[in-house]
């Protein structure tokens, strides 16, 4: 029997978000299709990647990151080494000194440090806040106020903190921001439902949903972003369309395959290169469950992912 | 399975305001009704313009433009039983947000409104009736018959283009009839046809306090059945809540918390 081609095409799509300004803007989203699913229909903008470093500096202990990195000691320079990156559409940069948890650096000295980084990048910057939701709430706030005309991606907003970052960052300073839910996709669409009813349109949105590294309970993470994308497509639930943002460097770096080293368990084989590969193999599994954009920290795997995306679009 | 639609019932020539607007061709309050209707939810807008047999194409003419360029081209369902004016209707209307509907055609005298929809490419609703209402499913199927029959000729695709109205029929004094209702609905549905419903005839007659509990029991009852659109009032909130916690129940909308602010 003769195949028959039935694409799976939506007239809902997924919301457009723009972030960077110029020529170097990335574009999230816009596709009326499942993820991957190039051949469906072409994807208006296929999904990008994002290189992220902290304002502690690159993870010099993993060879790779110091050779990536090397000679590149101001916070300037290292921005500008990420935007250089090969396969990655933006730069992502996390706060991690400001946890009043850790080293509860001011807000006025993580502002500083996010102007250097973003009058150094020559790519669209996405900042990470330090993960404390109260802290945050002020904090990105300020970064927003700060870096005003450079249309940033703020992460993240959570149920705790919405209100504050949706009016600052968003509403006064006009970036944007993402809606942090973790692997429920009742809350991630409440969470947009509030940040909405704030007066923030879809496209100043995007979502991060939750992460797993891949074999760490990533099943629930796949089945939350499937959800989500066929409530968007299939049922055009504006509610849940914005574009899905992940990032998993901090996840994938921190289980047992990418930490022990060799001498304890020679049969896995050099550490690095399991640390590699496992943020490959969770990157495209991302991709494949939902998520527009995916953030990474080796350069090996950035440029491994993007060569992956670049064959299958 | 595609999402509920609400057809706002309130631009409707019985009410007197509406009736003076159309009277004097002075569109504001028309379209304020629109408006609200369509904050509230409503996917449609029903423009119920009486029998109009003096001047219907004149006032389709003109409200049709009036109500589209003031409302973002809302979608519309033309509501006469004057066929010249629901032709002048569909000659001025814009379908970019949705196409338009015919209010109606049955199995009688008025079937050739399904001719004049599918010259519009517009969805033609079918009321199961020829003289009155019908007095069994038995009648039913044999009105849905004929319908079925003259869509498929006018080249039209029965499953999408035609909306099948089985008659609510006012529980004050046709209590019996009520569950054959509900099981055409379910007949419809298992066929694969879409339906409609005027939904608040069936409590007619009753007291103010006791109606909005009756049409949103009928409304989930109906949805669970399978009905696909109904002609309803968008401002009444327990009867656009029941419309979403139908959906959400039915797993047709995702579950927030905020479901019913959405």
């Amino acid at each position: 029997m003769p195949f028959t081609k039935n694409p799976q095409v939506f007239t809902a799509k997924v919301t457009e978000t723009v972030i960077g300004t110029g020529d170097t803007a990335v574009r999230l989203g816009g596709e009326s299709v499942f993820p991957l699913y190039a051949f469906d229909a072409e994807f208006k903008n296929p999904p990008i990647l994002g290189i992220d470093f902290s304002d502690k500096g690159p993870d010099r202990h993993i060879p790779g990151i110091a050779a990536f990195y090397e000679g590149a000691e101001s916070l300037a320079d290292i921005a500008k080494r990420a935007s250089a990156a090969e396969g990655a559409s933006f730069v992502s940069f996390s706060l991690k000194s400001a946890d009043p948890n850790g080293d509860d650096e001011s807000i006025e000295e993580s502002v500083a440090k996010c102007r250097e980084v973003a009058g150094a990048v020559t790519r669209p910057l996405v900042i990470q806040g330090s993960g404390n939701a109260e802290k945050d709430a002020q904090l990105l706030g300020k970064v927003a106020e700060a870096l005003e005309g450079q249309n940033v991606l703020l992460m993240s907003a959570l149920e705790d903190n919405y209100k504050g970052i949706a009016v600052g960052a968003v509403l006064a300073y006009g970036q944007k921001i993402a809606a942090e839910s973790a692997v429920d996709i009742n809350l991630a669409k409440q969470l947009n439902v509030m940040i909405s009813q704030q007066g923030v349109k879809n496209d100043s949105m995007a979502m991060h949903v939750g992460v797993a590294a891949a074999g760490y309970g990533f099943e629930y993470v796949a089945s939350a972003m499937e959800r989500i994308r066929g409530a968007a497509l299939s049922q055009n639930d504006d509610m849940l369309q914005t574009p899905i943002v992940t990032p998993l460097a901090n996840e994938v770096w921190g289980v047992k395959e990418t930490i022990v080293s060799e001498e304890d368990f020679p049969e896995w084989g050099p550490v690095e290169e399991r640390g590699i590969q496992m943020e490959v193999a969770t990157a495209m599994a991302c991709l494949a469950s939902g998520s527009n954009a995916v953030i990474l920290k080796h350069p090996e795997s950035v440029k491994t992912v993007s060569t992956v995306v670049s064959e299958l679009m | 399975m595609d999402k509920f639609i609400v057809i706002g019932e309130r631009i409707h020539v019985i009410s007197p305001e509406i009736k003076e607007a159309i009277g004097t061709r002075n569109p504001a309050a028309i379209i304020a009704r629109g408006k609200v209707q369509l904050e509230a939810g409503a996917d449609y807008l029903d423009v119920n313009i009486g029998p109009a047999e003096r001047d219907g194409v004149e006032i389709m003419k003109w409200i049709v433009p009036e109500l589209q360029r003031a409302l973002d081209n809302a979608p519309l369902v033309l509501d006469t039983v004057n066929q010249d004016a629901i032709r002048a209707g569909l000659e001025a209307y814009n379908p970019a947000k949705g196409r338009a509907v015919v209010n109606s055609a049955d199995a009688g005298e008025r079937i050739s409104n399904l001719d004049l929809a599918a010259e519009f490419g517009a969805i033609s609703i079918g009321l199961l009736m020829k003289k009155g209402v019908p007095a069994s499913n038995d009648e039913r199927n044999e009105y849905l018959q004929t319908i079925l029959e003259h869509a498929m000729e006018a080249g039209m695709d029965p499953a999408e283009d035609v909306w099948f109205d089985p008659l609510t029929l006012v529980i004050k004094g046709m209590q019996e009839k009520q569950e054959e209702f509900l099981e055409f609905i379910r007949v419809l549905k298992e066929m694969g046809l879409k339906s409609t419903c005027g939904l608040s005839n069936a409590s007619n007659g009753m007291p103010k306090h006791v109606r909005p509990v009756v049409d949103s029991v009928l409304c989930a009852m109906s949805i669970e059945c399978g009905l696909t659109s109904a002609i309803m009032n968008p401002t009444d909130k327990a009867l656009m809540d029941t419309v979403k916690t139908s959906e959400i129940v039915l797993n047709r909308t995702l579950y927030a918390d905020s479901f019913l602010d959405i």
